[in-house]
């Protein structure tokens, strides 16, 4: 099989070979979008690949057109059964695949061939719709250079030289393309898209966090590694325990579900609602950069100050001090944002306000609602402190955290208070704010993530999916308006600490406890390496992919700071380019050290009174220096500098060797 | 006046050049570039690419277009780079008779480090090069054009346009050459042409039987024997080295009497350039038959001779009848 297998592939004839490494390029190109095709694509590709392959190896006819013609119509018509649309960038991508293919087998003319590059390219830059990751920029800086070659290697008219040397070529013209690359990359000025209505397949449907919290509904989140956002403080940061990122406040409780009833604010009444939020601590400015995504709320540190506009978005303010956000998205959206985490939130509420955050469905939870009747007479005795400082010591000393609760029936709340005593964030931010409720004070869910993951590398916090939190607010009297409160700090403070997927006991990998400890700590060279990517990640992220105008303004800005100005960079420019032009005339006017060594042993030999005529050669001249009236050993050492450059200058290049520059030049002070 | 204010704008823009004697290089002021169809069709893909990048934010997506981008802009270095600096010299020059191809050597010298692939050249009048040649560092190659010759006399070789794609065929470069090349096309020999004008035996026997087949033996070759002559069989049965000697054959009445080949003694009916053309054939039969003969054309003469160079010599005079430079 082999044999025959070789012999098939014999030596192959030009045509052969350069038709092989288009089919290499084309390969190389589609393999990327096999993840994403409907399989009879991807399977109808191959196919027709082999299909030509085989036809090229036999050297057999091109299919003809009345037989191409019906199998493309075909597979068009299994595009649209497949997506019920030939629009889109789905089906547009699966067609151009399919196009790519077909327009293989039907190339006559070098037009053609500049069709299949042109397409290849085309069809490269879709794949970045589904993944823009290191791996695929290094496989497609590979597949450029392959696509440059099989280009190159149809321009050749004779000789064509071996495929390494062609390789070679190729990645010269890369290499060199590469700065000028760079350069457009960071100066050319950029728009910010869309320039059109992205189709509705754009936003992928990644998971993220709802805006209901049901039980659940968190479970989902906790075990999920991926990234939510990511912050960087412009300086310091404050505490662990005081990141907060506050999302989707949950107000109506219908004895399963809470949800929002935010309302977003016009821009007259954003002024009046910021009236009423205080702040008095020390502030932190951060920038967040959200992942794509399904998205509905900006992340932001509590408490921030409302932003009025975040570029590429729409955002409002709702007045349950959410930032709401637009549309889903499959581009990550940055923006900065101002914390306080010491503040007073609407502390002015009027009472009739306040009966929102009162309310509770009817008929459920009795056992919750007596114990909330001790909770209001000692709040009435002792204060709100006092009796808010009761319900969280209980939650501390009688209950447990888990990410495995037991299921809850009708009256939920009264089974984990009383029953189960088992669950997680969900569940005591959700009863806390029922108990607080029925004791009379106004609370609500607030739901976001906690904490965050600091890389030490770049100084960015992660925030994964597995950070999400929930916690609550209770309004504290005209004084201090809405406060914090984490009942399950109370509860698992490490919780607040670390991650939640961390506080869990976690299964050790292979079963080997000494794996588990080493992928949690924080200096194993396990996490050292872990953050290094995630730094690499991070920055590939925020200069690559999310190099937009905004921050090519910034960045150019920056760059100008550190040049002085434009012109001080222009000047440079031309100044480096004058030095190369220099540098570039003077080796083209460099003289031969052999014949400067020439030149200096003609002026000795001047100063003995032989001087070389015009016309005269270095056989000549060592005849006449022979006659001269000096010590054996110099002229022994002048007619061998005389050979030595004779043999330099018009023998064979083969004796050339081992420096013989030096050589001359070392005979050249002997002779003196 | 427009016309030759546009001849003299296209003359200055491109350095036409009228005949450059000796080698030329092509410095980068002769080299033009423009993009090639498929170029043009580059960069609508490129801006296909950066408007789709722009609407879908694709950061990779910049990435590729800037880095193709670039690749394109290298490329038309690379190929006006492989055109600058040949070092272009005119070759040999064949003469030919009036109605065949006039073959003009050139040779593509190259002493930088870079190879040159794909160099095409052509006549700049003839539209399309149609001859390709690689060049290697430090070498040279040559190429033959050719062109048909319709008079005979002097044939300048026309402007020469070279022009390359290589290497991604995305800009084509071109240059113009003006070799300082002509080519002699001889009188065309006229097709069945009257026998030679012998004089003694020849003209009383009224057809040329000078004696060839009179084989009287062999003799010593003595410089001037025509090659025809030689005695191969003789030479070859013993080795020069071994003491074996160049023998000519000896032919009885081989020395007819003057053949002379007189352009006034032709039919003063005839056309000129047909009577040009007899007295090539006839050239041409006198030397294909041994014959020594003498030529006398107007005012030149030339004594009697046989072999080559003599041939070669009467042709010229033949060719250049009439016309300057002769």
């Amino acid at each position: 099989m082999i044999a025959r297998f070789t012999r098939m592939a014999g030596p192959l004839t030009r045509d052969k070979s350069d038709t092989l490494l288009l089919l290499l390029a084309s390969v190389m190109v589609l393999f990327p979008h096999f993840g994403h095709l409907p399989s009879w694509t991807s399977a109808t590709v191959c196919l027709t690949l082999l299909w030509r392959a085989a036809i090229t190896m036999r050297g057999s006819r091109l299919p003809p057109i009345w037989l191409l013609l019906p199998v493309s119509l075909l597979a068009m018509g299994g595009v649209y059964l497949s997506f019920r649309t030939l629009l889109g960038r789905e089906p547009g991508v699966t067609m151009l695949t399919l196009l790519l293919t077909f327009k293989l087998l039907e190339m006559h003319a070098r037009r053609d061939l500049f069709v299949v590059i042109f397409l290849s390219f085309f069809l490269l830059l879709t794949n970045f719709f589904y993944s823009q990751s290191i791996v695929t920029a290094v496989v497609m800086v590979a597949t450029i250079i392959v696509l440059l070659t099989a280009q190159i290697t149809f321009q050749y008219t004779g000789a064509v030289p071996p495929l390494a040397k062609r390789l070679k070529l190729a990645g010269r013209v890369f290499l060199v393309a590469a700065p000028l690359g760079v350069l457009l990359f960071i100066g050319f000025p950029r728009i910010q898209g869309p320039l059109w209505g992205l189709p509705g397949d754009a936003a992928s449907g990644s998971s993220g966090m709802s805006d209901t919290m049901s039980p659940g509904s968190m479970t989902s989140l906790a075990l999920s590694e991926e990234v939510a956002f990511r912050v960087n403080f412009n300086g310091g940061a404050p505490l662990q325990q005081q990141l907060y990122w506050r999302g989707p406040v949950l107000s109506r409780y219908d004895g399963r579900t809470w949800s929002r009833i935010g309302q977003p604010q016009s821009p007259r009444r954003l002024v009046m609602l910021e009236r009423q939020l205080t702040w008095t601590g020390p502030s932190y400015s951060y920038e967040v950069t959200l992942e794509p995504g399904r998205r509905q709320f900006l992340f932001m540190l509590e408490l921030s100050e409302p932003l009025a506009h975040v570029e590429g978005a729409n955002t409002t303010y709702s007045d349950e001090l959410e930032q709401l956000v637009q549309a889903n998205s499959d581009k990550r959206l940055r923006y900065d944002g101002v914390a306080h985490p010491a503040y007073y939130a609407q502390a002015g509420l009027d009472p009739e306000a306040l009966q929102t955050w009162l309310q509770l469905p009817q008929g459920f939870n009795p056992r919750t609602l007596r114990y909330a009747a001790q909770i209001q007479a000692l709040r009435a005795e002792k204060g709100d402190d006092i009796a808010i400082g009761a319900v969280l010591a209980n939650f501390r000393d009688h209950f447990e955290y888990t990410l495995e609760p037991e299921r809850l029936g009708h009256d939920a709340v009264d089974e984990f208070l009383f029953d189960s005593r088992k669950g997680f964030c969900e569940h005591f931010s959700g009863a806390f704010v029922y108990i607080m409720r029925a004791a009379g004070l106004p609370a609500r869910v607030v739901n976001g993530y906690q904490g965050g993951e600091r890389n030490p590398v770049d100084g960015y916090y992660t925030i994964r999916q597995s950070d999400a939190h929930a916690w609550s607010e209770v309004w504290l009297g005209p004084k201090r308006g809405w406060t914090r409160f984490d009942p399950t700090a109370a509860v698992a403070p490490e919780r607040i600490r670390t991650s939640l997927a961390e506080t869990l006991p976690q299964e050790a990998p292979f079963g080997l406890q000494g794996l588990s400890k080493l992928a949690r700590d924080q200096n194993s060279w396990l996490a050292k390496m872990r953050f290094g990517i995630s730094a690499v990640n991070n920055a590939w992220n925020q200069w690559i992919l999310d190099y937009n105008p905004s921050r090519q303004e910034n960045f150019l800005k920056e760059l100008a700071a550190a040049f002085g100005n434009w012109r001080l960079l222009a000047a440079l420019a031309a100044c480096a380019a004058l030095a190369l032009l220099a540098r570039q005339r003077w080796t083209l006017h460099k003289r031969d050290p052999v014949d400067i060594a020439y030149l200096a042993f003609c002026r000795q030999l001047a100063r003995h009174g032989v001087t070389k005529a015009p016309d005269e050669g270095p056989l000549s001249l060592s005849r006449r220096v022979r006659q001269l009236n000096l010590p054996q050993e110099k002229i022994a050492a002048m007619t061998q500098f005389l050979e030595l450059y004779g043999a330099l200058k018009y023998g064979a290049p083969s004796a050339q060797k081992d420096n013989p520059v030096a050589r001359l030049n070392s005979l050249l002070k002997q002779s003196r | 006046m427009l016309a030759a204010t546009r001849r003299w704008l296209r003359g200055w823009i491109f350095q036409l050049k009228e005949k450059e004697p000796g080698e030329v290089v092509l410095v980068m002021r002769r080299v033009f570039i423009l993009p090639t169809r498929p170029g043009i069709a580059f960069v609508g893909l490129l801006l296909i690419m950066l408007i789709g990048s722009v609407n879908y934010n694709l950061g990779l997506g910049f990435v590729l277009t800037f880095f193709t981008g670039s690749c394109a802009l290298v490329d038309m270095y690379l190929t006006a780079k492989n055109l600058a600096f040949l070092r272009l010299a005119p070759g040999r020059a064949q003469p030919v008779f009036a109605g065949a191809e006039a073959q003009f050597e050139l040779h593509l010298k190259n002493d930088t480090p870079r190879d040159r692939y794909a160099v095409w050249l052509g006549f700049q009048d003839e539209g399309e090069p149609r001859q390709a040649v690689d060049v290697a560092s430090g070498g040279s190659s040559a190429v033959v054009l050719s062109r048909p010759t319709k008079e005979r006399g002097w044939l300048a070789a026309p402007r020469v346009r070279l022009f390359t794609r290589f290497p991604l065929g995305l800009f084509g470069a071109w240059a113009y050459w003006q070799p300082d090349l002509k080519v002699l096309a001889y009188p065309q020999p006229e097709v069945s042409a009257p026998p030679l004008p012998t004089s003694g035996a020849a003209r009383e026997d009224g057809y040329g039987t000078v004696g060839l087949d009179n084989f009287s033996g062999i003799r010593n070759y003595q410089p001037g024997d025509p090659m025809r002559h030689l005695a191969w069989r003789q030479i070859a049965r013993l080795h020069p080295a071994d003491g074996g000697n160049l023998v000519s054959k000896h032919f009885e009445g081989g020395a007819v009497s003057d053949l002379l080949l007189d352009l006034n003694a032709l039919p003063p009916m005839l056309d000129i350039e047909l009577k040009l053309s007899r007295l090539a054939a006839w050239v041409l039969e006198a030397e294909r038959r041994a014959l020594p003969y003498a030529l006398n054309v107007g005012h030149r003469e030339i004594a009697q001779g046989l072999g080559e160079v003599h041939c070669a010599e009467c042709l010229r005079a033949l060719a250049l009848y009439g016309k300057e430079g002769a």
